[in-house]
């Protein structure tokens, strides 16, 4: 579908972390007890999501001279200041997506999980449903659901309606603070918890086998 | 946000449907239900929408828009009244940043009670305990129109010239007030408090909590009621730092319209003069700056060309009446001008968002994105990662992540909960070497004769962050991972793992086993077979370590890894499943050595 890797600094400065995200200043999840603040740092967080590599990505092809179209797929790793158990861990692994062009609209994004989903589901169909949500950096901001159908789906998720994840069209101020014009271009934006993705995918009970560096969990794939 | 069904059906004419038809209204149109309960929802307001939806109108007025059902009534569009204007109180406002509107009323002679049934049964209905017909009428306008109100007893106020006064400054350091819960919060001076301004003594804390001295009693007589509007992100300080969240502190720190304050007040007042009699003198309004209308345009056009859809001019114009959000056409586009408490439609995509969620996320297509006009770009350090990753699982090494917090490093989080290991790591070699020793102990469980471990992970270091790739054989060592110029990505095989098997949390016990076998194709099969028979669900994992032939027969020797899912198993258990192999073994005429 033409996505490549981008990336980004974990250890992340409040900027790209938040405010070019559309995260206003007062907004909760700035509070304490969700993000990891850095002794002696200020204005530096560890990213509470992959999002902060979608300004980056686009502002430093905007100093290169590269308009759009971009598409990015980025995996890694995010923070959220949290005890742990069995479905929350404090370091998880997130993968965004970024769609932007002239063209690029929500329809896409169902197109794209869509494609995507049957592809990681190896030829199982794969439905997607959205639900109206919100998210200071896409509007309109929607919760993405699966279904997977089909002989090829996994048996515990054949049929059954799954939420994944959070998406949207990207908010025209993200764009502006990117240096990208949202007069003339639009896209859209995804960003799913990996771990939750493979533990639906392959049956894990507990997230914190992901980090767990066990290899009678690892080996096992 | 608790919502009853059957105080929404008091905004319509037309019955509801069942609840679970309006859960799913809700869940796929608005905001998402996250329980039910009998006729009780537990309705998920999204943060965007605090300002209009934190209440049974504003939940009607959703309903309304899904289900295209009219309201009844909708108290935000009646025509409201302030009158008549009293100087029987007097408000001051200290700073209309933090307070853009207050509202007093003042009634006389109310005869506090309790509540009618109706009114009891209503506040219970979503988890409110019943206090008095004053307080509850206050708290019941809340639910209903998400306006917070309070009530004090004018009797405990101080008359100057036969005038109360109120006013809302910030708080004075030293200075503490008894609250209705019975605590005494010491002040500080970035709280905004209410004072009665004839004493100075704090008789609120904005938009929080109500002082105890001033509260309503069975013994009061006269009372002025607050319907003001705070700002939202002082509220949120003021109940972070006095660690107090209350139902008027949740809606306030939303921002709320200080329009709604007028009509908050008005219903107060009029249930409250309806339940506990008394006489209205009049209201004070301290509103120096009135809210402006604001208004967005949009095109039939810009919708679809966001949506990827082909609604229609009345798709759109249907949906925004729906929502009864007033509009003009101009030209190609239409004019939108929100009412006063949808503080959250400022751009056109906000609009774009209304019609989406009112025509349904359902009609919109899915469409596949059209091919990208340029190559894509390989990044050089994925390429780089993923060409160790490619030999080094090819030479049998498994890939692990571990923790990026350690016991020291060069920087540190300020705000781990827990508080243990707070530093960032500045090496992959101790994590790995943790648990390179952790997967030793499960070596003969994994039929591995060493522990091969390799991460490609961040640390911190130098003053940087650096991606290393560290390696964990004999020896644990890291090196830093240098980009690569690639046109391609290596084509790493994805996992062919179907389900995951859960694993044992007990210890498990090796035995091993040799015998001799007659010489043939299947030999080793059939002894696998008897080892999966007897072993059953103990027998973990087998392992073939020694052969060797001597004439017509074969030799054969095995570890045999047992474990159970239940308890720790003890020896002589090993032993039982022993003896019932070596029997079987030995039944088929081979001889065990």
């Amino acid at each position: 579908m033409g996505f490549t890797f981008a990336e980004g600094p974990l250890l992340e400065s409040e900027w790209y972390n938040f405010d070019a995200l559309n995260v206003p200043k007062d907004h909760p999840a700035r509070d304490m007890q969700d993000t990891f603040f850095v002794k002696g740092e200020e204005g530096k967080v560890l990213r509470t999501h992959t999002s902060p590599v979608q300004v980056r990505y686009m502002e430093a092809q905007m100093k290169k001279g590269n308009p759009p179209p971009y598409r990015v797929i980025v995996p890694g790793r995010a923070f959220r200041n949290e005890a742990t158990d069995m479905t929350h861990e404090a370091e998880f692994f997130q993968i965004e997506g970024l769609a932007v062009g002239e063209d690029i609209t929500l329809a896409h994004l169902k197109g794209a999980l869509a494609r995507f989903l049957r592809g990681l589901f190896k030829g199982a169909d794969a439905e997607i449903r959205f639900r109206p949500s919100f998210f200071p950096f896409t509007e309109p901001s929607v919760e993405v659901d699966m279904r997977i159908t089909g002989e090829r789906a996994p048996a515990k998720l054949r049929d059954k309606w799954i939420e994944i994840m959070g998406a949207g069209m990207v908010h025209p101020s993200v764009l502006k603070n990117a240096g990208v014009d949202p007069e003339k271009y639009q896209g859209f934006a995804f960003g799913m918890g990996l771990d939750r993705l493979a533990m639906l995918r392959w049956g894990i009970d507990d997230v914190r086998l992901m980090h767990s560096a066990d290899l009678r969990f690892i080996n096992q794939f | 946000m608790k919502v009853s069904k059957q105080w929404l059906q008091t905004f319509f004419d037309a019955p509801l449907p069942s609840a679970e038809e309006l859960s799913n209204a809700l869940t796929f149109h608005a905001f998402e239900v996250e329980g039910v309960e009998g006729d009780v929802f537990d309705v998920k307001v999204t943060p965007n929408r605090g300002h209009d939806a934190l209440s049974h109108r504003g939940i009607a007025r959703e309903l309304s828009a899904i289900l295209n059902t009219p309201m009844r009534v909708d108290p935000l569009r009646q025509p409201v009244s302030l009158e008549p204007k009293t100087d029987s109180v007097t408000v001051t406002i200290e700073d209309p940043d933090l307070c853009c509107r207050y509202i007093a009323a003042h009634i006389q002679n109310v005869n506090v009670g309790p509540s009618p049934d109706w009114l009891r049964t209503s506040l219970e209905s979503v988890g409110q305990k019943s206090i008095n017909n004053v307080v509850d009428a206050t708290n019941f306008v809340m639910f209903s129109l998400g306006q917070p109100l309070h009530a004090f007893d004018a009797g405990q106020l101080k008359e100057k010239y036969g005038k109360y006064s109120i006013c809302v400054r910030s708080a004075k350091s030293g200075e503490k007030m008894l609250a209705l819960d019975d605590k005494e919060y010491a002040l500080t001076e970035s709280l905004l408090v209410i004072v009665d301004g004839n004493s100075d003594v704090a008789i609120g804390i904005a938009g929080v909590k109500g002082g105890k001295p001033a509260g309503i009693s069975d013994a009061t007589k006269d009372i002025v009621i607050e319907s003001a509007n705070f700002n939202g992100v002082s509220v949120r300080k003021a109940a972070q730092v006095l660690k107090l969240r209350t139902d008027a502190s949740e809606r306030f720190q939303q921002g709320l319209s200080p329009e709604l304050s007028a009509y908050g007040m008005r219903a107060a007042v009029d249930l409250i003069l309806e339940l506990a009699g008394g006489e209205l003198a009049g209201f004070a309004d301290e509103y120096p700056s009135p809210q402006k209308q604001q208004s967005v345009a949009i095109s039939t056009a810009r919708v679809n060309a966001l949506l990827g859809t082909t609604l229609s001019d009345d798709d759109i114009g249907g949906s925004f009446t729906r929502l009864d959000l007033s509009f003009e056409k101009s030209g190609d586009e239409v004019v939108v001008t929100p009412p006063l408490e949808r503080l959250d439609l400022n751009i056109p995509a906000d609009l774009v968002e209304e019609v989406a969620r009112i025509v349904g996320y359902e009609k919109i297509p899915a469409t596949e994105l059209p091919p990208f006009p340029n190559k894509p770009d390989v990044n050089s350090n994925f390429a780089a990662a993923e060409r160790a990753r490619k030999d080094l699982l090819e030479k049998g090494y498994s890939e692990v992540y571990t923790s990026v917090f350690a016991d020291k490093g060069e920087r540190a989080v300020l705000n781990k909960v827990g508080g243990e290991r707070p530093y960032l790591r500045s090496t992959l070699v101790d994590g790995l070497r943790d648990s390179q020793e952790r997967n030793a102990r499960n070596k003969e469980l994994l039929g591995l004769k060493d522990i091969r471990l390799f991460e490609i992970g961040t640390i911190w270091k130098d003053g940087t962050e650096q991606v290393m790739l560290g390696i964990a054989d004999q020896d644990v060592k890291e090196v830093a991972l240098k980009g690569q110029d690639a046109s391609v990505y290596e084509d790493l095989p994805i996992s062919s793992a179907e389900r995951y098997e859960p694993f044992s949390k007990y210890p498990f016990i090796m035995r091993d086993i040799a015998m001799w076998v007659p010489q043939g194709p299947d030999a080793i099969s059939e002894v696998l077979v008897i080892f999966a028979q007897e072993g059953g669900p103990l027998l973990r994992h087998v392992e073939l370590f020694d052969q060797f032939k001597k004439d017509d027969r074969m030799s054969y020797a095995f570890h045999l890894v047992l474990q159970s899912f239940e308890k720790t198993l003890t020896d002589t258990e090993a032993n039982e499943v022993m003896k019932r192999i070596t029997a079987a073994v030995e039944k088929q005429g081979w001889q065990v050595r």
